[in-house]
């Protein structure tokens, strides 16, 4: 059965490093739960002390309640899909898949038709006796998978899995943990420094770095409420604005940047010198000449981008940010050094925490 | 894997096949030829005419139970080295940390800069009637009267070979382990398998190489060992290379040689077996996925 997760004031130190600092998670039973952040950032650090194979410096790592920092991984209800696979390379397809069953003193029959039910739940019927090292990247992530999924355990570990798989591949399987998810009903925690994984996947995820939680939510919310400057580019919002002065007119903010004011969302930040105006590029728009609530803004330059074309845009103050624009469009009369109005669709700008703000940028 | 051939390769090739050939192989083909000549005692002359008389010899004067002593006595050190070193060699690779890890495998290899003979003799002072050993048992009331059995026994002379070779299990067998991914075990322990379970059904079968590595250097440096038997064995104590020292003196060629071809018999035969068994040329190999 699903289990609950809850991850208390956890520190993992090493030394004088700390991968995880003062760590607090609530992991629902059956949740999606991915752990987002790039490498060192601590995820795997938290992943390994919910399998078991680390113990923490201070705090405490409970399953549905019960404290389990002294439970050994062998004792866990806890299934991992290891980043490297770890397939056991002297063992058949079969064997491995069974391994932990003939632990837990199944054989014969039985065992048998475990085996075969986990192998066809990742369509791998008919595998059993293979060799495991002759099989494809995407064979042996299921029979990695398998391996886990046949124990029925509450909590599913997955570090990393997708890593050095091709691109396709990787969308297979990335369905098929979605499909399983659905199936087992089993509590998934993913680690990734994929955000497409992340987003695609997740009931909820959490952002980390530096061996903190920066926000936990659900997948959408980091894009419409990032809770600080270094999420929001982490995430992909990369036009990050200093504002000179924030008001309040009607209970609607306004930023003014460079002499420029712009409606933003503010959820309670309003301090200037500790905030930044984040702006999703998928809600600006060129606006025809002269339309209203509109900035003038001067053109930098065009980057083609396959699908689309990033066209980059300057305030007088030198702060640049960015639209994505259609890849055909006509771009003749956006030379540079012209300047364009812009529109903002709502919400279209956020005001958040500068927290994580590289200095001076 | 198969390396790219150069057109320099064979080139490159020819020094390397031309030493092995002329200090190994050539050697070797003389040892197995001469061991058919006839040797005349009477003028310690050999002759090439084809004689099976050194085989013979073999079973003259008790010969073949030193043959057979030393098998058992090669077997059983490395059965006793390899008890000793995986442990070992488990402890130097994956509950060390580095700086540790180096200093015990200096520990392993420190002895290594004295010769056999001073190591050998060093023994007799730990195990002679007035050694270390028998003082120690006798001041801690264990025994009333020294063990005579100590020095100048199989028992001396195994403790002997296993302190001369125990490093040629180690190493083989440190190498075997290195190439384990760590991620093995903790998979094995994520599905519920415990110390000895992991030990028993993924170490183990995954360092077969280097166990057999281990078994077969030491079986082949005790086979050719002379001066352990020589300086801790009990009187009339023999080993084949001392054997085969005998036999040399009177330039009985054939029979020492004869000697010599069913030694290398049995260890060519212990090598096919090994490889054919534990795959022991995959210890060399490049890891594959």
């Amino acid at each position: 059965m699903a289990i609950s997760i809850q991850v208390d004031h956890v520190s993992r130190e090493y030394g004088p490093v700390k991968a995880l600092d003062d760590v607090t998670l609530d992991i629902k039973a059956g949740e999606f739960f991915t752990l987002l952040g790039s490498s060192g950032c601590g995820k795997s650090s938290l992943l390994k002390l919910i399998g078991g194979f680390d113990t923490q410096t201070s705090g405490r790592v409970c399953f549905d309640g019960k404290d389990v920092s002294g439970l050994a991984a062998n004792k866990r209800p806890v299934n991992t899909v290891f980043q490297s696979l770890a397939l056991f390379p002297h063992m058949s397809v079969a064997q491995n898949v069974g391994y932990g069953l003939r632990l837990r003193g199944l054989s014969g029959s039985s065992l048998d038709s475990r085996i075969n039910d986990a192998l066809d739940l990742v369509e791998l019927s008919g595998f059993g006796p293979r060799n495991v090292n002759i099989l494809s990247g995407g064979q042996r992530q299921r029979v990695a998978l398998a391996r886990a999924l046949v124990m029925e355990p509450g909590i599913l570990l997955l570090d990393e899995p997708l890593t050095g798989l091709d691109e396709r591949l990787r969308q297979q399987m990335r369905d098929e943990f979605g499909r399983l998810h659905k199936r087992t009903g089993a509590t998934f925690i993913l680690v990734t420094h994929n955000q497409d994984e992340a987003l695609s996947l997740s009931d909820r995820m959490a952002v980390m770095h530096k061996g903190r939680i920066e926000q936990v939510d659900a997948p959408a919310r980091f894009f419409d409420a990032p809770a600080n400057a270094f999420v929001a580019r982490f995430i992909g919002i990369d036009t990050l604005l200093r504002p000179e002065k924030i008001d309040t007119a009607n209970g609607q903010a306004e930023a003014t940047i460079a002499g420029q004011t712009l409606p933003v969302r503010a959820d309670g930040f309003l301090d200037p010198a500790a905030s930044v105006v984040a702006i999703r590029p998928d809600r600006l728009f060129l606006a025809p000449q002269g339309a209203p609530s509109s900035l003038l803004l001067t053109v930098v330059g065009t980057t083609f981008r396959g699908l689309h074309r990033d066209l980059k845009l300057a305030f007088s103050d030198g702060q640049t940010l960015v639209i994505a624009i259609e890849a055909d469009a006509d771009i003749g009369q956006l030379t540079v050094g012209q300047k364009v109005p812009v529109g903002l669709k709502p919400d279209a700008a956020v005001l958040v925490s500068s927290a994580g703000m590289p200095q001076a940028g | 894997m198969t390396a790219p051939r150069l057109p320099i390769s064979s080139a490159l090739m020819t020094p390397p096949l031309m030493a092995i050939l002329a200090l190994g192989l050539a050697p070797l083909t003389i040892v197995v030829v001469w061991s058919f000549w006839s040797w005349d005692p009477s003028t310690y002359w050999i002759k090439p005419d084809l004689s099976l008389a050194g085989y013979a010899g073999i079973l003259e004067a008790g010969r073949w139970t030193v043959i057979v002593s030393t098998l058992v006595k090669a077997f059983a050190t490395a059965l006793l080295c390899l008890l000793i070193a995986y442990p070992t060699a488990y402890a130097v690779h994956f509950l060390a940390g580095r700086r540790l890890s180096i200093i015990l495998l200096a520990l392993i290899t420190i002895p290594f800069f004295t010769s056999y003979l001073i190591r050998s003799f060093s023994w007799r002072l730990v195990l002679g009637r007035t050694g270390v050993l028998n003082t120690w048992l006798q001041d801690l009331g264990m025994i009333n009267a020294p063990l005579d059995w100590l020095l100048f026994s199989n028992f001396a002379v195994i403790v002997g070979l296993i302190a001369s070779y125990l490093p040629f299990a180690t190493f083989p067998l440190l190498l075997s382990m290195r190439r384990v991914d760590p991620t093995f075990l903790a998979a094995a322990q994520d599905l519920g398998a415990g110390f000895w379970k992991s030990l028993t059904s993924i170490l183990l079968p995954l360092t077969m190489s280097g166990i057999f590595a281990g078994f077969l250097f030491v079986f082949v440096m005790v086979v050719g060992s002379s001066t352990e038997v020589q300086m801790l064995g009990g009187a009339g104590a023999s080993i084949v290379s001392v054997m085969i020292n005998d036999v040399m003196r009177v330039a009985n060629y054939p029979l020492a040689f004869a000697i010599s071809t069913i030694v290398l018999i049995v260890i060519f035969g212990l090598v096919l077996i090994g490889n054919r068994m534990f795959g022991l040329s995959s210890l060399f190999e490049d890891q594959s996925p």
